[in-house]
């Protein structure tokens, strides 16, 4: 075979091949997206409702934020159980 | 009369007359230093390939990488390295146990991955295939460069520039071309470094008005993403694993790359535990190897090496590659735009190369420029770094059937 029907013959594979990985990419990306959703929620998103569930003043956006800002400054071991207006 | 001859022969003044050829290299890396210097063209490698340039073509200074027949020893063996260090100099040393071996990429990988982001990707999943289709670059002047006369391996390399990353642009050469290292790095980088002016130049000439101003965000409060993401650590740091394991199963020869990278990445996403790992890979590791790699690579442009016509042909292919890739992501969005409901900015395709995260820099301006609400970054690094991972396999589709 010429060089050049060669150079076609492995323009082929390689773009084949690169459209093959990037679907396995795209593929299990939502899979282990599924995955995650369903087994590990995070703890956070699970607070957030709990706490936005009782707090009617606040809407969800604010709530994660303070969840969140309590979750990093405390390491993980502070919980928001309610959030008050004063 | 004679001390005069002998001070005269001890310095490299008879070399440059015979040689005259080493003072344009001088030049040569007079010009890149500049760039690098005053214009900041992608300083942290630029600066030093210079300098590795100049230290090359000093005349006498035994600093030139020489090409692998002098290492060579009868019976496919090679010399050892004390015996390269002292027959040719320590910048052979260096070149010939980190460059050869094809060492320093992947450590360089390493810290990318540790600067990586999947984020932006798996939170816009579906645009990682414009990264796939910015590859056509590659095979097209891969092609090209094979009907001008340039070896498979050699036209592989560089197509290779393409793919808009410097550290698979070098392993890819040094497995598969490695006389031709110091010209496609320069072209490379130099590449990377006008990413600013190429692919507004191409997306000018491919992409109406019209297009430009398609904005991502309401594109998504109109069709809005099914899968939202609850837990994204727990998914960035199973990703790496998960995609590391797979790929390397269907393309095992761009592990060296892609493993690295994706180890790199488990680092950073792992967080506060190993976070001196992370701080490692991304600060001295990488940096030391960016100089190492720089200061070897610019060593390989004597005179002898780089003033021909296929440098010329290097770099004007690789100006080619690059564009080729930039209009073929434009062209898949345009196709997929033809199909689907929800309309893709066009300027996502044009990142699809894996120069980030400038490319999506420059593109989130362009679309700021058409439209002062259109913030296009988180979704230009979607296909920016799905890019990285296409251009990886991609070398490695061609190391596996040239190398």
């Amino acid at each position: 075979m010429s060089d050049l029907g060669f150079a076609l013959q492995l323009m082929g594979i390689g773009m084949i091949t690169v459209f093959i990985i990037l679907s396995l990419v795209v593929l299990l990306g939502n899979l282990i997206i599924r995955f995650v959703n369903q087994y590990l929620p995070e703890e956070v998103s699970r607070k957030v409702e709990q706490v936005a569930n009782q707090t009617s003043d606040f809407n969800r956006k604010k709530v994660a934020a303070i969840v969140s800002a309590v979750k990093t400054v405390t390491g993980g071991k502070g919980h928001v159980t309610k959030i008050e207006k004063l | 009369m004679s001390i005069i001859e002998k001070l005269y022969h001890m310095t490299a003044i008879q070399d440059i007359v015979n040689g005259p050829g080493t003072l344009l290299m001088l030049v040569i890396g007079g010009v890149l230093l500049y760039l690098g210097i005053k214009k900041k063209y992608e300083p942290l490698l630029l600066i030093p390939i210079a300098f590795g340039l100049i230290l090359a073509n000093l005349p006498g200074g035994g600093m030139s990488v020489v090409p692998s027949e002098f290492i060579e020893l009868d019976g496919h063996r090679y010399k050892n390295l004390f015996e390269i260090a002292n027959d040719h100099g320590i910048m052979n040393f260096l070149y010939y146990s980190l460059i050869k071996t094809g060492f320093l990429p992947p450590i360089i990988f390493m810290g990318v991955g540790a600067l990586t982001d999947f984020g932006p990707m798996l939170r816009n999943l579906r645009l990682a295939f414009f990264g796939a289709a910015a590859q056509i670059g590659i095979f097209a002047v891969l092609l090209s460069s094979i009907a001008l006369g340039f070896t498979p391996a050699e036209a592989a390399s560089l197509g290779i520039i393409g793919g808009a990353d410097g550290p698979t642009a070098i392993y890819t050469t040094i497995m598969l071309a490695p006389h031709l290292l110091g010209p496609i790095a320069i072209a490379a980088y130099s590449y990377m470094a006008l990413v600013p002016v190429i692919v507004p130049l191409v997306t000018r000439l491919l992409c109406s008005e019209k297009e430009l101003k398609i904005n991502m965000k309401e594109m998504d409060k109109l069709y809005p993403s099914k899968n939202k993401i609850k837990n994204l650590k727990a998914v960035k740091i199973a990703f790496p694993i998960v995609l590391g394991i797979v790929v390397s199963i269907f393309v095992p020869s761009s592990v060296p790359l892609l493993g690295m990278l994706f180890f790199g990445n488990l680092i950073k996403e792992v967080g506060v535990t190993v976070a001196r790992l992370s701080d490692a890979a991304t600060g001295s590791i990488m940096n030391t190897a960016t100089i190492f790699l720089g200061l070897t690579v610019g060593a390989t442009m004597t005179s002898e090496v780089f003033l021909n016509s296929r440098t010329i042909m290097i770099i004007v292919g690789g100006f080619i590659a690059f564009a080729i890739s930039i209009a073929g992501g434009i062209a898949a969005v345009k196709v997929y735009n033809l199909l689907a409901r929800k309309k893709i900015n066009p300027l996502i395709g044009a990142t699809g190369l894996s120069a980030v995260p400038m490319a999506s820099r420059v593109a989130n301006e362009i679309a700021l420029k058409y439209d002062s609400k259109n913030h296009v970054l988180q979704y230009c690094m979607a296909s920016n770094i799905s890019g990285v991972i296409g251009s990886a396999v991609a070398a490695g589709v061609l190391i596996s059937f040239l190398g």
